[in-house]
């Protein structure tokens, strides 16, 4: 059995010489796309990924990769802590990088033999005497701007926000010139139309109710929940599996954001603000489980201990050593995630989930901007108010 | 019969596979003043957590009063631990519960579960919470958040959370090694007077050799989880002090 266990650090040291050259190929041949497409925005005025035939990209990006290993210290080498050097530690001579750079080829096509190795040297390492191994800790530390590793970020960063310009096609001109048509939405905010107030405050306060139904009943199933995805209280074999359970649903649900939940209920129970209460609140759950799970995380181990040795339940330990220390963190992000929900109600409303975005996004889409005015003037007293109520509460909680 | 016995305890730790305590044995008798000496790491904290069994040991037995502790189901074991103290390096207060709220802690062996969820303690223990507080010199304090107070003042609040457990046993875990040399002894001064006026068994685990000599009646020293020394306090000489300690220690005076 004892070679089973051997297998692990092999793969793992194997893994770490497959990964690098792979970051390495994905950092050049990105740069060399994003480079492409930022040359044609500056030159032609057009998105373009690739000016050249594909064959002289590939070639430039490998031969790229392989010079950068050889004779530099890659990005890849770098995020996974290998340098080339020789098996005393010293830096390996002129030749030996000349010969790594020629068998790095080989490398790729006959990686599964660096498995085979029990260091998890590849061929070039092999041929050349050369290993790649953890940086000696009297290795030099240069400056950022003195390693190509850091010229390479600087440059992707250039050239995204570069390309970005172009892909999102910047238009100023637009931004300008059609800066007068929006004066009649600006001209009937100033001149709202007062005969829906009443209707307008009946929606919002729907919108309002719809934020506070979500984060009540989210409370009710996060709070004991979120127990169940505290790492540190979910020890031993039969509550681990369920610590892992619980996470990943959470956090699969909270990866689904609130719209999407809003459109999947307004086909299951139909349009309205009970749909859209339904996606606040599933979108609560989840969110409160990640925020009180972290708190119950990060808590004192000290007074559980304490109230354990004085002969304290289970029961006990959690109303004594527990509660107290979670009760107001857990207060605040309830807070935090009630505010959160009045904003958000606005929005689902729009894509089906009623209240006052509902009717707000009908107005503006029939370009009736007096009633539309009425009804923004609205939300944004709302969410102004629940802000400042919440910050206040919260601070008060600190 | 010995008040506590502990024997051949042993205790592995499953991650990192660190021996902690390696057969230990030794008893103590009633109303003894036994300090555990020994450098960080050398099995103070996990010896005196394997006898309230805050820690579960690998091997080995604990006996109080001739029950042994080791073979106590959950239930019995939570009855025994109201007759065992315990005060602690870090205090282990909750900083943002009252200071009356940690002391009545203290009683939660006692008063049943049900009336504890509420927060309802019976109206003798506030009384007693009252009295351990006035002991201490803290009984202003009473409504005030533990996190206000000095270190020195959040230990005595520890030492009153004892006292209500009215302990027959008194487990210290470096009591004073986050407070200064002034405040140590006013700390091991309540200690010393638990054990000599309410004839409390005090094991109190502490850093300094000298502060050992002057509040302990017998030291026991670790040394990598082993009992390496166990004596009268004027056993130890230069000799003793650096087989316990290596031989770059010097003697750190705590006056």
């Amino acid at each position: 059995m004892n070679w089973i266990a051997s297998l692990a650090p092999r793969f793992a040291a194997a893994g770490r010489r497959l990964s690098i050259p792979l970051a390495d190929l994905l950092v050049l041949a990105y740069l060399w796309a994003i480079g492409t497409c930022f040359t044609s925005f500056i030159l032609y005025g057009e998105e373009a990924y690739l000016l050249v035939p594909w064959w002289v990209m590939a070639l430039a990006v490998v031969e790229g990769a392989a010079l950068w290993e050889s004779f530099g210290v890659s990005l890849g080498m770098r995020l996974f802590g290998r340098w080339l050097s020789r098996e005393d530690d010293s830096s390996p001579s002129l030749g030996q990088r000349l010969g790594y750079w020629l068998s790095w080829h080989l490398s790729l096509p006959l990686f599964p033999l660096s498995f085979l190795d029990h260091e998890g040297q590849t061929v070039a390492e092999r041929l050349t005497g050369t290993v790649l191994r953890e940086p000696p800790a009297d290795a030099p530390r240069g400056r950022w701007y003195r390693t190509s590793s850091g010229w390479a970020i600087l440059l992707i960063l250039f050239l995204t926000s570069g390309a970005a310009f172009g892909i999102t096609k910047v238009n100023l001109s637009a931004l300008i010139k059609g800066a007068p048509k929006t004066a009649k939405f600006w001209r009937s905010l100033a001149s709202p139309d007062t005969s829906i107030l009443t209707l307008g405050l009946k929606l919002l306060l729907e919108t309002f109710f719809m934020a506070m139904m979500a984060t009540v009943f989210a409370v009710v199933i996060a709070g004991p929940v979120s127990f169940l995805a505290a790492r540190n209280l979910m020890r031993g074999p039969l509550a681990r599996p369920v610590y892992f359970v619980v996470r990943a649903i959470s956090s699969l649900t909270r990866s689904v954001d609130a719209i999407i939940w809003a459109i999947i209920f307004a086909v299951w129970v139909g349009m309205g603000s009970f749909c859209g209460a339904l996606a606040l609140w599933i979108h609560s759950i989840a969110d409160l489980i990640k925020l009180y799970s972290e708190q119950l995380e990060s808590i004192d181990p000290g007074p559980l201990e304490a109230v354990a040795a004085a002969g304290a339940s289970r029961l006990e330990v959690i109303r004594y050593g527990i509660i107290p220390q979670i009760i107001n963190p857990y207060l605040s992000f309830t807070l935090y995630r009630w505010d959160i929900n009045v904003r958000m109600a606005t929005v689902i409303g729009v894509v089906g989930g009623g209240g006052i975005g509902w009717r707000l996004a009908a107005h503006l889409r029939s370009w009736q901007f007096p009633e539309a005015s009425m009804l923004t003037i609205l939300v944004v007293a709302l969410v102004w108010a629940i802000d400042y109520v919440s910050a206040r509460l919260r601070a008060k909680l600190a | 019969m010995p008040h506590l016995a502990i024997d051949h305890l042993t205790k592995i730790y499953e991650r990192g596979k660190v021996l902690a305590l390696d057969d230990v044995s030794f008893s103590v008798d009633k109303g003894e003043f036994l300090v555990l000496i020994g450098l960080s790491g050398s099995g103070k904290s996990t010896l005196l957590r394997c006898i309230n069994r805050l820690i579960e040991p690998t091997s080995g037995r604990v006996f109080l009063d001739g029950t042994e502790l080791t073979a106590l189901p959950q239930r019995e074991l939570r009855r025994w631990r109201r007759k065992i103290g315990m005060i602690f390096q870090q205090f282990n207060l909750v900083k943002r519960s009252t200071v009356l709220a940690n002391v009545l802690a203290g009683r939660l062996g006692y008063v049943p579960t049900a009336r504890t969820l509420l927060g309802r303690f019976p109206r003798e223990d506030l009384e007693r919470a009252r009295r351990a507080l006035e002991r201490v010199g803290l009984l202003e304090k009473m409504f005030v958040r533990a996190d206000q107070l000095s270190g020195g003042q959040q230990q005595r609040v520890g030492i009153a959370r004892a006292l209500m457990q009215e302990p027959e046993l008194l487990l210290a875990d470096e009591p004073v090694s986050a407070l200064d040399p002034a405040t140590s002894h006013s700390i091991l001064k309540y200690l010393e007077q638990m054990n000599r006026q309410d004839g409390v068994t005090v094991l109190c685990a502490l850093h300094f050799l000298s502060l050992a000599r002057r509040y302990g009646t017998r030291i026991i020293a670790l040394k990598g989880g082993r009992i390496v020394f166990e004596g009268s306090p004027s056993e130890i000489d230069d000799a003793k002090f650096k087989e316990i300690y290596g031989e770059e220690a010097e003697q750190v005076e705590v006056r």
